[in-house]
This record gives structure tokens, C-alpha cells and sequence, in this order.
């Protein structure tokens, strides 16, 4: 492309991206452009006299060049570019992660001579992979890994333990079983956006099988599991209990260790706003500008709690700032001098934020 | 082993055995491609069906070249034309049921498998005759396979049940056995020359 005769090319392609960012993002729309565009680009390669003595895996090529430019330069505006795109990937993927709590191979009808962690984690890797890539074609080829990962596995076991290769009834549910991220999206912008001449054969299979592993969690309910209805209640509603209960368990131990005070002015201080007060302290704290002479008896017990509070949160301030300075100094250090530097800096620390103490 | 070696002991009278023993694929002769979709109930054979006419035309042995549901594979006809299949398998299990149009959208072929020693699978089957005839894509070939012809003790669905069955939904009807390759490739080779040619030839 950088040779001077292919400038006419140059500048269909900047002036077709260009044209990209005056329209409002719309999936079906946008799809239909870059095909057509995909599609008038391959016939003005092939008339070109730049590929005239060309073989048909170089225009190959070209054409695989120009797939991967356009769709880098429009990644953000075809990829999960709506809410509601976006909003699904978020249903789909909670619904994994609860299902992950109590789904289990059988309720798949996986066989248990299938039942290969090893392979299946491997399978999902090249799966994961794919948000890595901006590329319809590259997003294309880890579904295509992964879906190679089953079928080597299957084969395997048909050779290993001499059963009958189970086809399409085996591979389906190993698929269903891997878990990948922003699924919707993936699937949506790679049948939209890559070269339709290039979703066919195998290719196309692996994508469908993916789209129905989709399409089935989507509507996985008690009977896609051949389970009782209130036993996927039960199930469901003990997952997102499970879900919720460490993220709650985390939060309040962070808290509880080190910022609980810090943050949380208590609920029991009411908070005297002054106006034009610029220190923090000044709000949660609103004897600071009192007089000895105003104070009444009433005035103790608030006193006293004030205190005590203050005292709480210098000592878990003096902890953490003690804290996050050792594990700041020790991590980036280099081998060697890590004693030195660990006992200098706890001592520096110790010395200046805790003077006082 | 004897995969290639397919003896029609029980033609349904209508395959003409071809030879594919030319299995080349001329480069500018007519070559038809074409998306086959199996359905059927699961554990009736549908894989094993597509194995043994993938592998039973190769080395059996060749196991890593092959992969679990997805499979293609070309055939010669006399008339010099190649037809690539490209097969989709589906997964036969219930479950599974509402995703099969996800799978036979846009195929010109849809083989309908049921295992002749399970009147159930028998039932799935005409399930799926029915539901092709509403969704498919419109001049879809369908072949109807009572497959597991091998196990003729335990037959439970007759043979006359499947060709009547097939003749009133004007289906091509064939018995199989994956196990012995029993009028594996007269399937094939039958779907074959049923598939519409294009018109300019």
C-alpha cells in the first residue's frame, strides 16, 4: 500500500473510516457498509494493476490487511458500541457466574470419561484470549482454538478409552461449559464485521456452536438442566448469596483495618457544616474553634467521644501509612539491598508519622 | 477394519454405487460445495455415520485429521461433477432441541437419523422432518437414515414404516449400519445427485 500506484486505494479506505465518524453507531447499518466495502475493495484489488500477477493468497493477504486496518481504526465504534450491547454482556456474564456455583457436567450431559480439567482449562484460555484482539479474524481464530482444544479431547478419549466418537453430542455441552468474557459482543461484532467470504466452512460451525452456547445460557432455565423449578431457584438464590457474601466480607475487613475511621466521620457526630472552613477536620470536628469559656457540661459527652474517635483513627492511620509504605518500598526494589531498605524505611516511618504517638 | 469396503446387502434400491475410487477434485470441472446438517436423536449414530464416510474413503487409522463435528468431505460422480460436503453435526440431546435452526439456517442438505432399535428415536426423527418442512431453507434435500441396521434382532422401527414415512414427505429413505459401513456412501453418493445443479451447466 505504500507504493504510489495504490494511492486511489489509500484514499477510498481513509475516506471510507472517515465517513464512519459522521453516522450514529448502528450495528446492522455499520455492518452492512464495511461488507459492502470489504466487498468493492476486493473487486477493485483484483482489477488493479498492482495485483495483476498476483496469486490468489497474496490478494489473500491484502484483503486480510485491509480487514484487520478497518476494523482497528473502527474498533470503538463497532465493538459493544450500544448500552444495550453492553448491558447484555453484563446479564451474561452474571448468569455464568452464578451458574458456576451449582452447574455441574452432568447437568450438561457430558460423559464422565470427558471430564478432562486439564483440557477444559485450556480450552477456555484460548477462549479468554479473546478480548485481546481487535480483530474480527484474530477474535475468530480463538474461537476456532478453542473449539480445536474440544475436539482433540474428544478425539483423544475416543482413542484412549475406546468409546464412540460422540460428535456434535459431546462437543456442544464442553463448549457451554467454558466461560467467555463480553460473549454478546464478541459474537455480535465478528458476524457483523468479518469478511463474509471468510464465515463459511469450519469457520462458520465453530461460530454457530458458540452462538448456540450463547444462545442456550441466555435461556438456560430449570428445564435446560433437567432439574426441578424450585431446585434452580434455590440454587440460584444460594449462589448470589455466595456472591455477595465475600465482596461484603472484604469491603469490611478493608475498612475495619485501615479506613473504617478515616472515611466514616460515625453516624453518631452530627455534622456542624461551617461554610467557609477548608480543612476536613473542621466539619467532623466542630469544637475546633470553640472557646473553653463556651463549653457547657452537656458538651462532655460529645467531647469525650470526639476524642476517643480521633485517637481510633490517628492509631489505624499511623498502621496504615506504616503499612503501605513497606510494601511501597519493598516491591520495586531490585535483589540484594531489600534488608537495608525494608529497615530504613519502617524506621524512617515509624519515626516520623508516629512521633508523638 | 475394512472401512472402504461397503457392501449394499440391502439397497433400498435406488443407489447406483458409485466408485469413489477417483476421488480428485478437478479444478475447473462443475464443484458443487454444500452444507449438510445432521439432526437426530442422540446416540443414534449421526457422528459415526459421517466418520465412516469421512474416514472409510481414507486411511482408518488417520484419526488426527479428522475433527469431532465438523467434517468435509468430496465425492466424484460419473457425470464429472465434485460435491464437497460440508457436514454439521448437532447435538441430539433435548436440551439442545431449540438451537438446531441456529444449525440447519442456510443448509442445502439436512440428513434426519433414528436408530431402527428405538421407536423413540424414530419419533424425534419425523419431529424433525416437521420442523424442516416449516423452517428450513426452502428446496432443502432431506434424507431420512434408520441407522443401526446391523442390529436386526433388536429392531423395533420396520422398514416399511421408514419408506412410507419418507415417500409421503418425498424424503430419500436409506437403512445404514456406521458399524459394518453398510450403504454409508450410497447415502452420500445418493444426496449427491438429488442436489439442485446450477442452472448454467
Amino acid at each position: 500500500m505504500r507504493n504510489p500506484a495504490s494511492l486511489d486505494l489509500v484514499r477510498s479506505i481513509k475516506s471510507f473510516i472517515v465517513s464512519f465518524s459522521f453516522n450514529a453507531p448502528n450495528p446492522e447499518n455499520n455492518s452492512k457498509r464495511i461488507q459492502d466495502f470489504f466487498l468493492s475493495m476486493e473487486a477493485a484489488i483484483r482489477g488493479h494493476p498492482l495485483w495483476e500477477a498476483s496469486s490468489d493468497a497474496e490478494i489473500d493477504n491484502a484483503l486480510e490487511g485491509l480487514e484487520k486496518y478497518v476494523m482497528t481504526k473502527l474498533h470503538s465504534r463497532t465493538f459493544a458500541s450500544s448500552a444495550e450491547d453492553v448491558k447484555m454482556d453484563a446479564e451474561i456474564s452474571d448468569k455464568i457466574y452464578l451458574l458456576q456455583n451449582f452447574l455441574r457436567p452432568q447437568h450438561l450431559d457430558i460423559p464422565s470419561v470427558l471430564q478432562n480439567e486439564t483440557a477444559w482449562l485450556l480450552a477456555e484460555k484460548e477462549l479468554k484470549k479473546i478480548n485481546a484482539f481487535k480483530v474480527p479474524r484474530e477474535k475468530l481464530l480463538c474461537i476456532i482454538n478453542c473449539c480445536r482444544v474440544i475436539n482433540n479431547l474428544l478425539l483423544n478419549a475416543s482413542i484412549s478409552e475406546d468409546r464412540v466418537l460422540g460428535g456434535a453430542d459431546d462437543f456442544l455441552p464442553i463448549l457451554i461449559y467454558a466461560n467467555p468474557p463480553q460473549l454478546h459482543s464478541n459474537l455480535k461484532f465478528i458476524q457483523l464485521c468479518r469478511m463474509q467470504s471468510k464465515l463459511v466452512s469450519e469457520a462458520a460451525y465453530f461460530l454457530t456452536n458458540l452462538v448456540s452456547a450463547k444462545s442456550f445460557i441466555v435461556d438456560l432455565n430449570a428445564k435446560s438442566l433437567s432439574i426441578e423449578e424450585s431446585e434452580f431457584e434455590e440454587s440460584m438464590q444460594a449462589a448470589k448469596l455466595v456472591d455477595r457474601v465475600p465482596q461484603e466480607t472484604l469491603i469490611t475487613f478493608d475498612k475495619r483495618s485501615a479506613f473504617r475511621n478515616i472515611t466514616d466521620p460515625g453516624s453518631s457526630i452530627p455534622m456542624h457544616k461551617k461554610a467557609n472552613s477548608n480543612i476536613n477536620g473542621e466539619l467532623n470536628y466542630p469544637y475546633m474553634e470553640a472557646e473553653a469559656g463556651e463549653l457547657t457540661v452537656g458538651d462532655v459527652e460529645r467531647l469525650l467521644s470526639l476524642y476517643k474517635d480521633v485517637v481510633t483513627k490517628y492509631t489505624s492511620l499511623c498502621s496504615t501509612v506504616r503499612h503501605l509504605s513497606v510494601s511501597k518500598t519493598v516491591s520495586p526494589v531490585p535483589q540484594g539491598n531489600d534488608d537495608d531498605l525494608l529497615r530504613g524505611s519502617n524506621g524512617t516511618h515509624k519515626d516520623t508519622s508516629c512521633k508523638g504517638d | 477394519m475394512g472401512c472402504s469396503s461397503s457392501v449394499p446387502d440391502r439397497s433400498s434400491g435406488r443407489s447406483t454405487g458409485l466408485n469413489n475410487g477417483e476421488n480428485s477434485e478437478g479444478p475447473d470441472a462443475k464443484n458443487l460445495r454444500v452444507k449438510l446438517v445432521l439432526l437426530g436423536d442422540s446416540g443414534v449414530g449421526k457422528s459415526c455415520i459421517v466418520l465412516r464416510f469421512v474416514r472409510g474413503q481414507f486411511d482408518p487409522t488417520s484419526k488426527v485429521t479428522v475433527g469431532a463435528s465438523f467434517l468435509s468431505q468430496t465425492i466424484a460422480l460419473q457425470d464429472s461433477t465434485t460435491v464437497k460436503f460440508e457436514i454439521w453435526d448437532t447435538a441430539g440431546q433435548e436440551r439442545y432441541a431449540a438451537l438446531a435452526p441456529l444449525y440447519y439456517r442456510g443448509a442445502g442438505v439436512a440428513v434426519i437419523v433414528y436408530d431402527i432399535t428405538s421407536p423413540e428415536s424414530f419419533a424425534k426423527a419425523q419431529y424433525w422432518v416437521k420442523e424442516l418442512q416449516k423452517h428450513g431453507s426452502p428446496g432443502i434435500v432431506m434424507a431420512l437414515v434408520g441407522n443401526k441396521a446391523d442390529l436386526q434382532e433388536k429392531r423395533e422401527v420396520q422398514v416399511q414404516d421408514g419408506t412410507d414415512y419418507a415417500e409421503k414427505n418425498g424424503m430419500f429413505f436409506i437403512e445404514t449400519s456406521a458399524k459394518t459401513a453398510d450403504n454409508i456412501n450410497q447415502l452420500f453418493e445418493e444426496i449427491a445427485k438429488r442436489l439442485p445443479r446450477p442452472s448454467s451447466s
